[in-house]
């Protein structure tokens, strides 16, 4: 279930790695918080915190069944209307189903007692919800001005050239899209690449190659 | 220690925990002295937490700088409907990477800071607007506010006060307009992430139309300092006008970039030759945007003897924004780097306003147009033009962000958009 927990490697060129820094990776990150939280939500003030970009996707999942509605029920409870857990609600569609299509937006509404038209226009303004299939791993490669000072351009040609992909693609193999990310929030660990729901840090385009070989070889 | 680098003259007060992975845990932080201000601030009462924290002179830590606890004062003493205390945690201001840290390494300050801020404005609901991208972070976070419940800290009746508070993380789309705090208020309703028009102002009608309260992350951290030890403690540190501590998220081209603590008035030059170890070998400065990528860019002579402080980064010529420092050595392209930032911006205009909406993109495309060496000389007044109409004109403030770069870096680095058009020819980018 949990997909960062399965991610066995370091970031080749992880932040830490300084020579003044004793924690390692996992101390760091936290992994020991990372995909903890059982699929129904643990505690309602972190239902709505939960979702995760999830390498297994099924587009026909069942929305809000099982552990699923239970977490829907939770995450409800935190709001004070229908319309304001509609935001957590697609999120979590997004986790089942890799990507949110019309139809998904449609249950949404009629779960949430939205009209389709009104989750549509609120889905669609948002980056995070993907309108489309993705690949297993997306990844999203940050050139905004940190970044791009440090050569985050030059990785995230790397990424489309060792993926064989154009920006935006999903590779034949069904495993890779490249997307050109907005600021990640880790500026100072150029560049910041974000694959699935994992930050990587520090990654030069040599690391590249690697990157995509570990994840191949998880997505087996 | 900090991550990953730190520095003996840091200050370390909302850091100081950094590096410890024992302090995210609730044993961890009592260990460090955590949740002791509860109490403290249940018997000062609600008006004297106010009055102390407006003592300290906190200015908010988002961006504009507003005091804290005068924003607090705004919200109604009588309390007729709900409040909400929303914590604003949708980092993505380019150059900006604190709020992370202090989510990730010290989760229990923040919830400490915030079941403080919720007492004193009477709000018995409280979200943290997390942005979306945060997942690791969040899950970290969401753990913490699990064991304050467990623990009495959150919930109804804490520490037999009477004051009933529920957290909740919430997760954002992925929207950097949604860290404008009314566009904040309208997604957290599951609206569209559109600024509204000011006033009413949030303590009047805010979240669900009611009288709300959004601070920055850093902010509600800095709280239960200043409940601990007093306005005057906190004031120790940083200037009259800007007193505290503040991080300082230094990104580009320095040696050792990363947040550090120092205190408000911090001179710029220092921090980058001494704190973060200069600039790589043989390079120069060309220049440093000292607030995020929606402040106007500084030169190097500007730089010279640019304080870190509210009011001295005005004086030199910007803003300092969020203390997000980015540094720019002599193999920058500036037409290029400013392109890309505009080009955030045309990416995350909300597209309600026809200034920013048709104005940031015009923009984009006569920079990309030059940066491909098919500009004219005419179209730097152009930018300067379309740019100057964008400013004030607008409900929010993302339509200025594109101004001050552009304009900024046309009035002090024409030299280089002039080579682009005339030759085609880069300068810098070496």
């Amino acid at each position: 279930m949990s997909e960062a927990r399965k991610i066995p490697f370091n970031n080749p060129g992880w932040a830490g790695n300084t020579g003044e820094f004793s924690l390692t990776e996992a101390e760091v990150r936290g992994d020991e918080y990372v995909g903890r939280r059982p699929p129904a939500g643990g505690h309602p003030s972190g239902a709505s915190s939960y979702p995760y970009m999830l390498a297994e996707k099924d587009p026909d999942a069942p929305l809000f069944e099982g552990a699923y509605r239970e977490r829907f029920d939770k995450l409800r409870t935190r709001y004070p209307d229908a319309r304001s857990a509609l935001l957590p609600t697609l999120a979590m569609a997004q986790e089942l189903r890799g990507y949110v299509s019309p139809g998904t937006m449609d249950e949404v509404a009629a779960l949430l007692d939205l009209s389709p038209a009104y989750v549509r226009g609120v889905a669609t303004f948002y980056t995070m919800y993907n309108k489309r299939p993705v690949g297993r791993f997306l990844i999203q490669v940050c050139t905004n001005i940190s970044c791009s000072l440090c050569g985050g351009d030059d990785v995230l040609r790397a990424f489309l050239n060792n993926t064989g992909t154009e920006l935006g693609e999903t590779s034949e193999d069904g495993l890779f899209t490249v997307v050109e990310a907005e600021c990640l929030a880790a500026c100072g660990f150029p560049t910041t690449v974000q694959i699935n729901s994992r930050y990587y840090e520090n990654v030069t385009p040599k690391d590249v190659p690697e990157i995509l070989e570990r994840l191949k070889a998880q997505g087996e | 220690m900090a991550y990953p680098y730190t520095h003996e003259k840091e200050v370390r007060i909302l850091s100081k925990h950094f590096g410890e992975p024992e302090a995210r845990t609730l044993d961890g932080w009592k260990a460090r002295g955590g949740y002791r201000t509860l109490n403290r601030a249940f018997e000062m009462g609600r008006d004297k937490v106010i009055e102390e924290v407006k003592a300290s002179g906190l200015r908010g830590r988002g961006g504009a700088g507003f005091p804290a606890g005068v924003k607090w004062s705004f919200m109604p003493k009588e309390k007729t409907r709900p409040h909400y205390l929303l914590c604003n945690a949708d980092e993505s201001e380019p150059g900006t990477f604190k709020d992370r840290e202090l989510l990730r390494w010290t989760p229990h300050q923040l919830i400490e800071g915030m079941i403080i801020a919720a007492y004193a404005i009477q709000a018995e609901q409280a979200y943290v607007y997390c942005r979306g991208e945060f997942f690791e972070t969040t899950q970290i976070l969401a753990r913490a506010v699990e064991e304050a419940y467990e623990a009495g800290y959150l919930g109804q009746d804490i520490l037999g006060s009477g004051f009933n508070l529920d957290i909740t993380v919430h997760c954002g789309g992925g929207a950097y307009i949604c860290g404008e705090e009314t566009a904040l208020m309208n997604s957290l309703e599951g609206r569209r992430g559109t600024p509204r028009v000011k006033p009413p102002f949030p303590a009047q009608a805010g979240y669900m139309g009611m009288p709300s309260t959004v601070n920055n992350v850093e902010t509600l951290s800095s709280v239960p300092f200043i409940i601990a030890e007093g306005a005057e403690a906190y004031r120790k540190n940083g200037t009259q006008e800007s007193p505290g501590t503040k991080l300082f998220c230094v990104s580009g081209h320095v040696r050792k970039p990363g947040n550090y603590e120092l205190p408000l008035g911090f001179p710029l030059m220092e921090l980058i030759n001494d704190v973060c170890g200069g600039l790589k070998e043989g390079r120069t400065l060309k220049g440093v945007i000292p607030g995020g990528s929606s402040v106007p860019i500084l030169n190097a002579e500007e730089c010279a003897d640019c304080e870190l402080s509210f009011e001295g980064v005005i004086k030199a010529g910007s803003q300092l924004g969020c203390a997000s420092v980015i540094v720019m050595d002599d193999s920058t392209d500036i037409v290029k780097e400013v392109r890309r930032m505009v080009g955030f911006y045309a990416h995350e205009s909300c597209g309600q306003c026809t200034p920013c909406r048709e104005g940031s993109a015009w923009t984009e495309k006569i920079l990309r147009r030059i940066e491909d060496g098919r500009g004219t000389e005419e179209d730097l007044d152009t930018l300067v033009e379309v740019t100057s109409q964008m400013e004030g004109t607008t409900i929010c403030v993302l339509s200025d962000s594109v101004a001050a770069p552009v304009k900024s870096s046309i009035r002090k680095f024409r030299g280089e958009y002039l080579a682009r058009i005339r030759t085609g020819e880069k300068v810098g980018a070496a």
